[in-house]
């Protein structure tokens, strides 16, 4: 096989991430000895593992749009098993650090038209971002908003600094460290979604907390 | 595993949705020792203690005919072998799992959109590497959720009671909103294998009036082809190209659509484009392989069906036919050694059937009439017609080869009898005869080829003719008596089994039951959709049986 540069680094990329998912599987394999500095430190590692892992998967996904826009496989699914799916994830992330909520709205239907691993990609994102934040707790909610589906991931932190509520308001790439570039790649992903016309968004505010709200027409 | 209180499922949650773990019986097949250990420790995490391992597909296949299982989680990537997608669909089309088995595919993200827009046959659900453990046991829920609420559905389609399935769909459709377009879909292909087209499409409009699935476009485009509708089939197809670019089975269809139109060239493009996106299917090289032969397009004729031997090394769709398909087309390339060669490097495959010998007898017999050994052609054409004598059969295009070498060998009686019988089996096939009438010409027995052909085919048609209007009359017993003689004069010949099947259901229907007669239109419908798979009127045939079945009480083991 012969690589030109940039294909070389998604290759390379590609291994580490694998790598990296392994080495996780190895963290979780480590037991407990219910010993607070010992587990505090392996849970810390786990967590950082999976940060990493999450990160190399979006670059990867980025990486591929320079070339042809993100094309999401949209089908049917249910919001319902989606945001359980987060919440479950986010759990197994927390290790009981923090609180982890999950609520949905009457009004959400049992099936919404997205595509899942692109938006639970956009939601895990978010979620490392709270976890990292957050003093105590995460909620994850489905809600309708507009005639869209409004998936939110929300925390009791100090919220998001201004220049990247000023650069979400204004639409423009915000190329600050690991947040911006997270926050770029679910603005993508919330864009491809599109429905007669009708584009997904990703917005962002505080409310006693960083709100990430993702629409999807 | 501490958990915060808070993930715990709700107590008291209704029963359907309690899933025990503990009963199911799970394989995990993936290639990478530390993974499939990672992986298998994951499922013992949940309650899963029932795990099997497989290191490959050859693994799984075995494993899967030892017992049954309810959950089969599968790497794509296999390494040297099959990859996770052949071996599904290895599974699903030699019916070793049924509907109810869940079938999970690990995928790395580069072959992502391999798995969820290329595959024809898509697996339940697949999980992106690397991925949690939380992630995969809520997917492998809500799969199995679904299952259970698709389990009548399925009963039904595993019995053959379309009808009944179709009614369990529709129970869905009303009750479950969950499973709407689920059920919706699955109604769709019901409704496609009952040959009831238009409401297909009425169905899959009310789908895309939803959302505007690429699958859904699909299924309405193949109900729109199979009415006759090509221009329209063809128009939704393009449209839905652009925006699902990587739906591989869309290049298929629109290759179908074009063929109806008999647009052999576009057909042909499409298949290229299919093939360019994913072109491990053994079926869609097989598929180019042909069509761009009967374009004459010999360079990317021998591409496709090279290609079919080299992908489908492992796989049960290639046939020894296969590799007389590529070394037809290398002979009429010229390439003599080209051929020799490909005899010379699949020698232990052909030599294990009796087919295969065939194959490379008459290939050989080719190579040495082209090299102008007749001494050693005559040698190969003796130890075909020792084959041929034996029972043993090629498809219609090696046996018109053979005939052509007996020709040229000076066994014009055996060549005579080889095209009448070709003739006699295939009695509607335009390429085919045409393909018989040219050997005639260009071994200058042009008269004889004509009245050979004549009197093959008239006989049948013969036959076939007198059995439908003596059907329609109302005389079912004559008829099954004519259509039987047809079938015994031509043994390969689908449509007319299929007339066969038709009457002597007709039969019984007004005469009672007739254990033997069942028992003919039986193996005549199982060797028809052997021959002629996919074949229209096939569906409506197993129905009619199996409601005849159903009436005389005839229990059948039902598969899967």
């Amino acid at each position: 096989m012969k690589f030109d540069g940039t294909d070389l680094y998604a290759a390379l990329i590609h291994e580490l991430k694998n790598d990296l998912g392994l080495l996780s599987m190895t963290i979780d394999g480590i037991p407990r000895q219910g010993e607070t500095e010992h587990d505090a430190t392996v849970d810390a590692a786990q967590l950082l593992c999976q940060s990493v892992v999450d990160r190399l998967q979006q670059a990867l996904l980025i990486y591929r749009t320079i070339d042809q826009p993100i094309r999401p496989a949209i089908d049917a699914w249910s919001p319902q098993d989606a945001v359980h799916e987060i919440r479950d994830r986010a759990a197994a992330l927390a290790r009981g650090r923090i609180r982890v909520e999950a609520a949905l709205t009457p009004d959400v239907p049992e099936i919404w038209f997205f595509d899942r691993d692109l938006v639970e990609m956009a939601l895990i994102n978010a979620i490392h971002n709270s976890l990292a934040h957050a003093r105590s707790t995460l909620r994850i909610e489905a809600s309708m908003t507009d005639g869209c589906l409004a998936l939110t991931v929300r925390d009791d932190s100090p919220g998001y600094p201004q220049h990247i509520l000023a650069s979400a308001a204004a639409n423009v790439p915000c190329r600050s460290k690991g947040t911006g570039l997270g926050l770029q790649f679910s603005r993508l992903i919330a864009h491809s979604h599109d429905n007669q016309g009708r584009r997904g968004e990703l917005r962002l505010h505080n409310d006693q907390g960083a709100v990430f709200c993702l629409l999807l027409p | 595993m501490p958990l915060d209180s808070s993930v715990n499922p709700a107590p008291g949650r209704a029963s359907d949705a309690f899933i025990d773990y503990s009963a199911l019986r799970a394989l995990v097949v993936e290639d990478y020792p530390g993974m499939r250990n990672a992986l298998r420790l994951s499922l013992n995490n949940f309650g899963i203690t029932r795990v099997q391992q497989a290191a490959n597909a050859a693994e799984a296949i075995y494993q899967v005919k030892q017992k049954p299982y309810d959950f089969i989680l599968c790497d794509f990537n296999l390494g040297e072998g099959r990859d996770g997608q052949q071996l599904l669909e290895e599974l699903r089309h030699s019916h070793l799992i049924s509907l109810g088995t869940v079938f999970m595919m690990v995928t790395a993200e580069s072959y992502y959109e391999k798995v969820v827009a290329t595959a024809e046959l898509a697996p339940d659900d697949y999980m992106i590497k690397p991925f949690s453990p939380e992630i995969l046991r809520s997917r492998l829920e809500s799969v199995l959720l679904r299952k259970r609420a698709f389990r009548e559905a399925y009963r039904h389609f595993h019995a053959q009671e379309l009808d009944a399935a179709i009614a369990a769909c529709d129970f869905l459709i009303q009750d479950k909103p969950k499973y709407l377009v689920d059920a919706m879909r699955f109604k769709g292909e019901l409704l496609v294998a009952l040959g009831r087209f238009e409401e297909a499409e009425a169905l899959y409009q009310k789908v895309i009036a939803l959302r505007a699935i690429p699958w859904a476009r699909l299924g309405l485009s193949r109900a729109l082809h199979l009415q006759g509708k090509d221009e329209a089939a063809e128009v939704e197809l393009r449209d839905v190209m652009e925006q699902a670019p990587g739906m591989v089975a869309a290049y298929d269809l629109l290759s179908d659509v074009c063929l109806a139109k008999k647009d052999a060239r576009a057909a042909q493009e499409a298949l290229e484009q299919g093939v360019a996106i994913s072109g491990r299917t053994v079926r869609r090289q097989q598929k180019l392989g042909e069509i761009a032969h009967t374009n004459g397009d010999l360079e990317t004729a021998s591409t496709a069906f090279a290609n079919v031997l080299e992908k489908g090394r492992h796989s049960i769709f290639v046939t020894p036919g296969d590799f007389g398909n590529l070394c037809r087309v290398q002979l009429e390339q010229g390439d003599l050694k080209g051929a020799a060669d490909t005899l010379k490097k699949n020698k232990s495959a052909l030599q294990a059937s009796p087919e295969g010998q065939l194959v490379m007898a008459v290939t050989q017999g080719r190579v040495q009439v082209g090299c102008g050994n007749l001494k050693e052609a005559a040698k190969a054409v003796e130890a075909a017609a020792a084959l041929r004598a034996s029972g043993t059969r090629g498809d219609a295009n090696l046996m018109l080869d053979m005939a052509g070498i007996c020709m040229a060998s000076d066994r014009q009686d055996e060549a005579d009898s080889i095209v009448a019988e070709v003739a006699r089996n295939a009695h509607d096939s335009e390429v085919l005869l045409a393909r018989a009438r040219k050997i005639y010409d260009d071994a200058g027995r042009t008269d004889a080829g004509t009245a050979v052909l004549a009197l093959a085919t008239a006989d049948v048609r013969k036959l076939n003719n007198e059995g439908v209007v003596l059907a329609h009359r109302g005389d079912f017993r004559a008829a099954v008596d004519t259509l039987l003689t047809a079938c015994a004069e031509a043994p390969h010949n689908p449509r007319i089994m299929m007339n066969a099947v038709w009457v002597i259901l007709k039969y019984i229907d007004q005469a009672g039951l007739d254990e033997n007669m069942i028992e003919a239109a039986r193996r005549y419908l199982g060797e028809a959709e052997r021959l002629a798979p996919g074949h229209a009127r096939l569906a409506g045939l197993r129905l009619q049986l199996k409601a005849v079945e159903n009436r005389f009480g005839i229990q059948r083991k039902s598969s899967a």
